[in-house]
């Protein structure tokens, strides 16, 4: 990008500078970003010298597009503001999502309680303690209708954060068919489920996992059913947001997400899909931690990684397919429940993040999230962050504000490549699947956590309120607490439920998602099916339990770890 | 040769935030205590488990919010069934003024988010060393 004299000049007047500067101490003796790029004290054109414009950067909307996939971005339009919702009963929830879109939020975000996402019926003993805590509780077909009663699915871009692939082809059945009963198409319900198998079996550890290999697979039966049959749909988001939630770094946030990527895009082509029929549906997710530049340097790095991946590995033809487009969240783990207001300030730099990384939606966290599910106040809060970073910072108003700032594209430049090597490392397991059987991935992500929180008890890394300006504080007035009868509504409405559909029609459309379990075939039209017959989540996602079995989570800390069976 | 402090850590019902306690399963072995670590167990399962095991600790990770649902039903059975003297200890999104209510039910202590590791070591070398004194 540099002429080579000018270049020769420059680093002439750097030594000088080096010379005059040699006396001046630093705080410290080395400085690093999250993931460990040492930060030099100045970058100069020295550093990114054999950066080409058009080849590397571009133009927005032009590949590679590491700044950024639409030519107009947020001077055309804001990126969506979907925050995340859900808590109690599917109608706790609809008055939840209700208020949001008053309030101005142009998505929803929805999020389950744990027996939900694991595949478990509110009526099943053990679950009791998790209903309708930090998510809304589903059974059948019924709570879905309840929950999006009276809300524009047809119009709005509605998120389901059905993380396991075994409970999200439920889920996602029954989103479906809650549609079909209002008389609206599939092509035109708009939206993203989270199905990744990756939540399943590395990043969340729940009692009777499936096998990854079984995930994966509904996991790609999801994917192949929706892009056939639900042309607008995202049938699968990539979640680097709990990846890294789990402790890792921006490196390996990205590399196993694309990892995944590759496994899912090699799946769908063995299946006999064409690239260019599906690559435009996949949907990513990442975190924006604290790391304000290296966070902007991953999500722009990404996007010139996704489209070598898919135009050169994969030879995609469309645009759309090599075009990575993103949701963010602010990061849960860097929130603290020591002085909680501290929060808001840490979510709005990390929103910024995200918004000069050109994300396409964002959640901004609410302060208390380190106590308890969000408050009505702390929610609004966390909206009106997002309302404030569009209207008034004026940071929205030119695209990529940081492309050709030394140190953004020096760090970029590094995180494509550390990205690259890692995602190496991922091919020397054999790929992502054999990566989580054998347990690689599970002690990678201990291994970088680890070396995390001994940063943060030695000091090394300061988080304020916690290991820095501490004070002794006051007990919170308000903390959410999810409602007691949940249970009871829930179960109750399941009961009557159960004892009025027609009990044989169940039992066949269960029995066919069980023959068909060790078929080739795509499992999605079976279980839409037996949704249809109001049939359970959890007798759905209990054939799955009982063919495919238990997991054992892999040796980890020369422990072996116990699963309840 | 002086017995190894024992201890169970769990992580009850469903609740799927790992990072943290293996972190912490990872710090009380390097100190050199043992450990065993069972994932997510539901609250009987548990109870069993330190039972069998004959631990000094019980060690709870709890961020779901579903600690108050969850956690009293351990201790009281636990108690219960005669383990007066195991310290169970609760860790994870514990708002503070939920901690007597936790302590009343039979836990030793919860620790809030941000509590450096190397606290959380010395608190149970000194708990499990006073209550040697009193067997």
């Amino acid at each position: 990008m540099f002429d080579r004299k000018k270049l020769e000049e420059i680093e002439r007047k750097k030594q000088e500078w080096l010379n005059f500067s040699k006396d001046w101490s630093e705080r410290k003796p080395e400085f690093k970003t999250y993931s460990g790029i040492p930060i030099k004290r100045l970058y100069t054109p020295l550093d990114i010298a054999e950066l080409n414009y058009l080849s590397d950067l571009s133009f927005p909307g032009f590949p590679p597009y590491t700044r950024g996939v639409y030519p107009t971005m947020y001077r055309g339009r804001f990126w969506t503001v979907r925050q995340l919702a859900g808590y109690g009963t599917p109608e706790d929830t609809n008055q939840r999502l209700k208020f949001l879109l008053e309030q101005g939020a142009t998505g929803l975000n929805l999020v389950f309680d744990y027996p939900t996402l694991r595949g478990y019926d509110v009526d099943d003993s053990r679950v009791e303690a998790d209903v309708g805590v930090g998510g809304v509780n589903i059974n059948t077909v019924n709570d879905m209708e309840i929950l999006f009663q009276d809300i524009p699915i047809d119009k709005i871009t509605v998120s389901l954060v059905n993380c396991n692939p075994s409970a999200a082809i439920s889920l996602f059945s029954m989103y479906l068919v809650a549609a079909e009963k209002r008389g609206i198409s599939f092509k035109v319900l708009d939206g993203t489920n989270q199905n990744d198998f990756l939540m399943e079996t590395a990043i969340t550890f729940a009692p009777h996992i499936i096998p990854p290999k079984h995930s994966f697979r509904i996991c790609c039966d999801i994917i192949e059913y929706s892009v056939k049959n639900v042309p607008k749909w995202h049938p699968i988001s990539f979640v680097g947001y709990n990846i890294r939630e789990s402790g890792t770094n921006a490196i390996q946030e990205l590399a196993f997400v694309f990892a995944n990527a590759i496994a899912c895009t090699q799946e769908l082509l063995n299946r006999g899909l064409k690239v260019d029929d599906f690559a435009e549906k996949f949907s990513f997710f990442f975190s924006a931690h604290n790391d304000f530049f290296e966070e902007i340097a991953k999500y722009r790095a990404a996007r010139r990684i996704w489209y070598k991946i898919m135009k050169e590995w994969f030879k995609a033809e469309k645009p759309s397919s090599y075009m990575l487009k993103f949701h963010v969240q602010t990061a849960g783990c860097t929130l603290t429940a020591q002085q909680p207001l501290n929060n808001i300030v840490r979510a709005a730099y990390q929103a910024l993040a995200a918004i000069l990384g050109g994300a396409q939606s964002i959640h901004v966290d609410a302060y208390d999230e380190a106590l308890c599910t969000p408050t009505e106040t702390s929610a609004l809060v966390a909206l009106r962050t997002q309302h404030i970073l569009q209207e008034e910072t004026n940071v929205v108003n030119t695209v990529d504000p940081l492309g050709g700032s030394y140190y953004v594209e020096y760090l970029t430049n590094e995180m494509e490549k550390k990205v690259f090597d890692y995602l190496e490392q991922i091919k020397e397991q054999n790929g992502i699947v054999e990566a989580v059987e054998k347990g690689w991935i599970h002690r990678e992500i201990l291994k970088t956590a680890s070396e995390y929180q001994k940063s943060v008890e030695t000091g090394e890394l300061k988080i304020v309120g916690v290991n820095c300006y501490r004070v002794e504080e006051e007990i919170p007035t308000e903390i959410f607490r999810p409602k007691p009868e949940t249970v009871q509504i829930q179960r109750e409405r399941l009961a009557k439920i159960k004892k009025e559909r027609d009990k044989l029609k169940v039992q066949e459309a269960l029995n066919k998602i069980r023959e068909k379990c060790w078929t080739k075939e795509n499992l999605m039209p079976y279980v839409l099916d037996a949704v249809r017959a109001y049939a359970t989540l959890g007798e759905i996602t209990n054939i799955f339990r009982e063919e495919f079995g238990s997991w054992k989570p892999p040796y980890i800390l020369g422990l072996t770890v116990k699963v309840t069976q | 040769m002086e017995r190894r402090i024992r201890v169970l850590v769990a992580k009850p019902g469903f609740d799927s935030h790992w990072r943290g306690t293996l972190v912490f399963v990872k710090a009380l072995m390097e100190v050199g205590m043992e450990v065993i670590y069972t994932g997510n167990q539901f609250p009987d399962e548990i109870v069993e488990s330190v039972l069998q095991e004959d631990v000094d600790v019980l060690c709870l990770s709890i961020l779901s919010g579903s600690h108050l649902r969850i956690i009293p039903k351990i201790a009281q059975v636990l108690r219960e069934k005669g383990a007066k003297d195991t310290l169970i200890i609760v860790g994870g999104t514990i708002p503070k003024q939920d901690i007597p209510e936790l302590k009343k039910a039979g836990v030793d202590e919860a620790f809030m988010p941000g509590t450096p590791l190397h606290e959380i070591v010395e608190y149970i070398k000194n708990e499990v060393e006073k209550r040697k004194g009193k067997r």
